[in-house]
């Protein structure tokens, strides 16, 4: 926009929003009015003082097609096509449907009317900041029949009002807020009314509260109330996005240079060295695992930095007990692991070819693999119930670990395969004493051990 | 705005997943494939803006896919960023001359990954081959 189509220009603190768009009405001015602050910009076109357009930029704009469907008021495959016809525009959107009849126009034009109102209600709280007025017009297409703009000022003073009247809260119109997976009543039981249920389902960790609001058509402090009544009923949980992008960063790593150790030690030729490998390869991302939880443990979060003794205390306390279980009741070499640091240290069972060799030292090896994979299964449960619960990012990270746990089983079977392989040849030698025993574990590469699935499920 | 697309050719699941994770956060649309000829058939099919491969993958290894990649006029804009645990330098060097893009080497950072994609994926509807009498999706008209 050229400097010399600007009429006018300041701050908000000596000209407030409201006092500069009634001006502008008043005079019928048009063009378009730019009010800064901090990240945040709103561009608002007017037409001989109406209010024809306006855009927001510097925040993230809500899903509406897809908050539509989670309040049942369109279907997901009408959504994308939806998504896909209008190259992500809401307004273009919202014509589509109006055209093929799953909205009216005139809720269309509620919509369009209630996200400017909205929006300047938002700005009208801004404090700092500055704005400037342009004679020239900004094209932002628009399918909203031209607004009044002391009919918008009221309606979005009382919404502005509405924030206040609310005191002291920690919501936030960018709040986003989870629902509890320990949630197992009927809600209707609790007394709701539709639009709690309707906040309820908009609650998936995802969408912020300005969001829902924006969907429901109800003004933010009134969604904010709802919430926090939803949160004083353990039915929902606020979420901290940003610490929830950084734990499944955290993860995905850990994941990744586990499933790198486990690729490079399938070049292992021996097996005594395969299941070396394995017991490292566990190791390492139990090992990872519990450095992470230390960094992202619910009890731990939020208290600055902590003496490292207290993490340590806390990761032992929360998974030695697991472990003692898994020695006593199903592998008992694990009594040889022992937490360090809040690390497991597994040395002593890296250390057993010093004492034993051959086969028995295969079995404790074979043994160790097991126990180990199972304490990793309980640790990453554990771990991600009490990080993230049963939310998105949850949801997400579990599919992925699923992945790794399946290449580290398939892992484990050529193990079993191997061993079972082993078997057979010695009773077909000890039955016919004519057979050359000894197969090579290298025969696993070379494609040679054909087990029907049947003998392979008996196998396992 | 339309979603990017980018085709992960990884015969581990769980680099295919977890880079499918990754991306779609950044609101990008992922694509996989486990091998070297699906992973040709998914760029027939879709046209992806960027290719993340493996070097050691089944049936065909990502050295040759990436050289037909190269060589057919449609695709050969593609940017290809090749994955491998391999980091010497012969391999990069192998890998730049069948025509990669980009070498990260495995285990890579999540973070490292985005930043990757992402300065590879400036300006990709502008590298977009367009298919002949191809339409984009609408919506169906009542009446």
């Amino acid at each position: 926009m050229e400097p010399q189509d600007r009429i006018m220009d300041g701050d908000l603190q000596t000209l407030g929003l409201q006092s500069i768009l009634k001006m502008l009405a008043l005079s019928g001015k048009t063009g378009t009015l730019l009010v800064h602050s901090g990240p945040e910009t709103l561009v608002i076109s007017l037409r001989k003082g109406q209010l024809v357009a306006l855009h927001e930029e510097g925040v993230p704009q809500p899903d509406l097609l897809g908050m539509l469907c989670l309040i049942n008021r369109l279907d997901p495959p009408r959504a994308q096509a939806l998504r896909e016809a209008s190259q992500g525009n809401l307004q273009i959107a919202l014509a589509l449907m109006v055209e093929q009849g799953w909205m009216t126009a005139s809720e269309m034009q509620q919509r369009l009317e209630f996200a400017v109102t909205q929006s300047i209600s938002h700005a009208l709280r801004w404090v700092d900041g500055r704005f400037a007025f342009h004679r020239q017009m900004v094209t932002m297409e628009s399918k909203m029949q031209p607004l009044d703009v002391d009919s918008v000022l009221l309606e979005a003073l009382r919404q502005a009002d509405e924030w206040e009247e609310l005191g002291e809260t920690s919501l936030t119109r960018t709040t986003v807020s989870r629902w509890l997976p320990e949630v197992s009543k009927d809600v209707r039981s609790l007394g709701l009314n539709q639009e709690h249920i309707d906040v309820l389902c908009l609650s998936n960790g995802e969408i912020p509260l300005q969001g829902m609001a924006l969907v429901l058509m109800l003004p933010e402090a009134r969604v904010a109330r709802m919430m926090l009544r939803l949160l004083e009923l353990r039915l929902v949980e606020v979420v901290d996005t940003s610490l929830e992008a950084e734990l499944q960063q955290d993860l995905s790593n850990i994941i990744i240079m586990c499933q790198h150790t486990l690729a490079q030690q399938r070049q292992n030729n021996s097996p005594i060295q395969h299941l070396l490998g394995l017991i490292n390869t566990l190791g390492q991302c139990i090992n990872g695992l519990l450095i992470h939880h230390g960094t992202f443990a619910k009890s731990l979060r939020g208290r600055g930095q902590l003496p490292v003794i207290e993490i340590v205390r806390y990761l032992e306390r929360r998974f030695s007990q697991p472990l003692q279980t898994l020695a006593k009741q199903q592998y008992p070499i694990l009594e040889t692991a022992t937490f360090s640091n809040g690390q497991l240290d597994y040395s002593e069972i890296i250390g057993l070819d010093s004492l034993v060799k051959g086969e028995q030292l295969e079995e404790f090896y074979w043994e160790a693999v097991l126990g180990l994979a199972a304490f990793l299964r309980t640790v990453f449960t554990a771990l991600l119930q009490d990080e993230v619960g049963n939310s998105h990012t949850g949801r997400q990270l579990n599919i992925v670990w699923k992945a790794f746990m399946t290449e580290v089983e398939q892992e484990i079977q050529q193990y079993q395969l191997y061993r079972a392989h082993q078997n057979v040849q010695q009773n077909r030698t000890r039955r016919t004493d004519a057979l050359e025993t000894g197969q090579n574990w290298n025969m696993r590469n070379e494609g040679n051990l054909q087990w029907s699935p049947e003998t392979q499920r008996r196998l396992m | 705005m339309v979603e990017p697309t980018v085709l992960v050719v990884d015969d581990s699941p769980t680099v295919r997943k977890i880079v499918q994770m990754t991306l779609q956060r950044e609101h990008i649309r992922v694509i996989t494939a486990s091998d070297g000829l699906s992973a040709l058939a998914c760029v027939a099919d879709e046209i992806p803006a960027l290719i993340l491969l493996d070097i050691q993958l089944p049936r065909m290894d990502g050295y040759h896919i990436c050289q037909i990649i190269r060589k057919n006029l449609q695709f050969r804009q593609i940017p290809i960023i090749m994955l491998s645990g391999k980091d010497g330098l012969f391999d990069k060097m192998r890998g730049r001359l069948a025509g990669s893009t980009e070498y990260l080497t495995k285990p890579f950072d999540s973070v490292e990954l985005i930043q990757t994609v992402k300065k590879h994926l400036v300006d990709w509807q502008s590298r977009m081959p367009v298919r002949n009498g191809e339409m984009r999706p609408r919506l169906r008209r009542r009446g």
